[in-house]
């Protein structure tokens, strides 16, 4: 689990040897069933769209259940407030809620440390020495809250710099993982957050399997831990699967329109 | 177009590091020796030259979608003049190359870098004026890129300079509502001389060579 300096600094690779230890839970131990009726490790089902804004670099929207988020990118471009001379480019994260998205109106801004999380957790892939001088800019826009939302930002702003033509090291998918009393639920709703003992959200770079960043909050019991982080990154894999083809798609779309637009 | 292409995404593997070289669009991880993909475009490959010792074709990926262009040092762009002090002069960079930006960058030619000879002697006032359209190159030495905020731009060569000038020169009019503003666009004479071709009037400028 060393972090090789030089590539990418600031992800770690996970253990390769697969612990084979039985989970602790299984899904018929059930003692209350998920508000929307989801097995305990099943993720919603994600759509994911890039280009839905036109003056932007690069954009992409993605919508998991009831949280809808889009995210712009502009760059790399000159930063007004550039203090001093730096031979890397910088990256520049700002995560913002709208007053209707949440539950209660205006509330968004209790979660001001979103902005540096998801800072963290891009900059580990993006490669900032080819854009040297320059800054990309990285706006979030929660349309609506759902549940689970900086994990949703983090891998539709990772679509959205793919869409800007940022060179990256991998696409980044990020997953949470609540913890209620004995039973451990992923991708948790608004609801199920509310109620959690702990949560875990892991950020990793599916194709090369490593981690850019691991937040926990409250209590974990350890063995826990481990089945919660194989079930993040499991469907992190997954997730990033989804990411790809979205990304193919849009894609082969515009390479058609070039071709109807010659003949 | 070749349709035996296939479209990748970031992260994606190309190759062995053993069998092929990394191109545009892709790098080298040093702990699997493996090439992946670092942009979403085509997959291609390239032979290698044929006198390199090095016989690896390169795999590149051709972007469906790249970033915009940001100037590197060594680079030739385009830029227009906005302000002409004693010692500096700020322009827009507005292309790279060939290509333009999408959002304009800020250039600085220094006194120094204004032409090769006689560099104490320059006059910024009869070298730009604002609103010429410069070709210059981004500087590139131990302070490469210039200071924190702008790039350093040299105009020392026969083929950087000034490209295009309006005349500032006022003709009284045919009518009888006071002398008007006609702008055109200056040709060159000299190195360091533009003419207005309404007025005749000769200005002073660090003129480009365009070889045609």
């Amino acid at each position: 689990m060393a972090a090789k300096p030089g590539i990418a600094p600031t992800t770690y690779s996970p253990n390769l040897v697969q612990k084979t230890r039985p989970p602790i839970f299984k899904d018929n131990d059930l003692d209350w069933v998920r508000p929307d009726g989801r097995g305990f490790h099943q993720c919603r089902p994600a759509f994911f769209r890039t280009g839905a804004v036109n003056s932007a670099s690069g954009s992409a929207y993605a919508e998991l259940g009831n949280t809808k988020v889009i995210v712009s990118v502009f760059g790399p471009r000159e930063s007004k407030k550039a203090m001093m001379y730096s031979d890397t480019g910088r990256l520049n994260c700002n995560v913002s809620y709208t007053t209707f998205g949440t539950p209660v109106r205006g509330q968004g801004s209790d979660h001001k440390e979103f902005s540096s999380m998801l800072h963290k957790a891009l900059e580990g892939a993006i490669m900032l020495e080819t854009f040297p001088k320059t800054t990309v800019d990285v706006f979030a826009l929660v349309l609506e809250s759902g549940g689970s939302d900086i994990p949703v930002v983090i891998s539709c702003a990772s679509l959205a710099l793919a869409d800007a033509g940022i060179m990256m090291y991998d696409l980044v998918a990020a997953v949470s993982v609540a913890c209620l009393g004995k039973n451990l639920v992923i991708d948790p709703i608004l609801e199920e957050e509310s109620y959690q003992d702990g949560s875990l959200m892991l950020t990793c770079m599916p194709s090369r399997y490593e981690v850019t960043q691991l937040t926990f909050t409250g209590e974990w019991p350890t063995p826990d831990i481990n089945e919660a982080m194989q079930l993040c990154l499991d469907a992190c894999n997954k997730l990033g699967k989804v990411m790809r083809t979205c990304l193919k798609e849009a894609a082969s779309a515009s390479q058609e329109e070039k071709l109807d637009v010659c003949f | 177009m070749e349709k035996s292409d296939e479209m990748v995404t970031p992260g994606e593997v190309l190759g062995r590091a053993t069998e092929l070289k990394a191109g545009k669009g892709a790098y080298v991880a040093s702990q699997n020796n493996t090439i992946y993909a670092s942009l979403t475009g085509f997959r291609r490959i390239q032979p290698p030259p044929p006198d390199s010792p090095d016989q690896r074709p390169t795999v590149e990926v051709t972007g469906h979608k790249a970033h915009g262009p940001v100037p590197e040092p060594g680079s030739v762009v385009i830029a227009r003049v906005t302000k002409v002090m004693a010692r500096t002069a700020s322009a827009d960079i507005m292309c790279v190359g060939p290509k333009s930006v999408r959002e304009k960058f800020t250039g600085i030619i220094r006194q120094q870098d204004v032409r090769a000879t006689e560099m104490d002697k320059v006059d910024m006032h009869s070298s730009f004026h604002p609103g010429d359209i410069v070709r210059a190159v981004v500087v590139s030495f131990i302070f490469s890129l210039g200071d924190a905020r702008a790039y350093y731009l040299s105009t020392a060569k026969n083929e950087l300079g000034v490209v295009s000038a309006e005349s500032s020169a006022v003709l009284p009019s045919l009518f009888n509502f006071g002398p008007k503003h006609r702008r055109a666009t200056m040709v060159p004479i000299s190195w360091t001389e533009m003419q207005c071709p309404l007025t005749g009037q000769i200005q002073q400028r660090k003129v480009a060579k365009v070889v045609s």
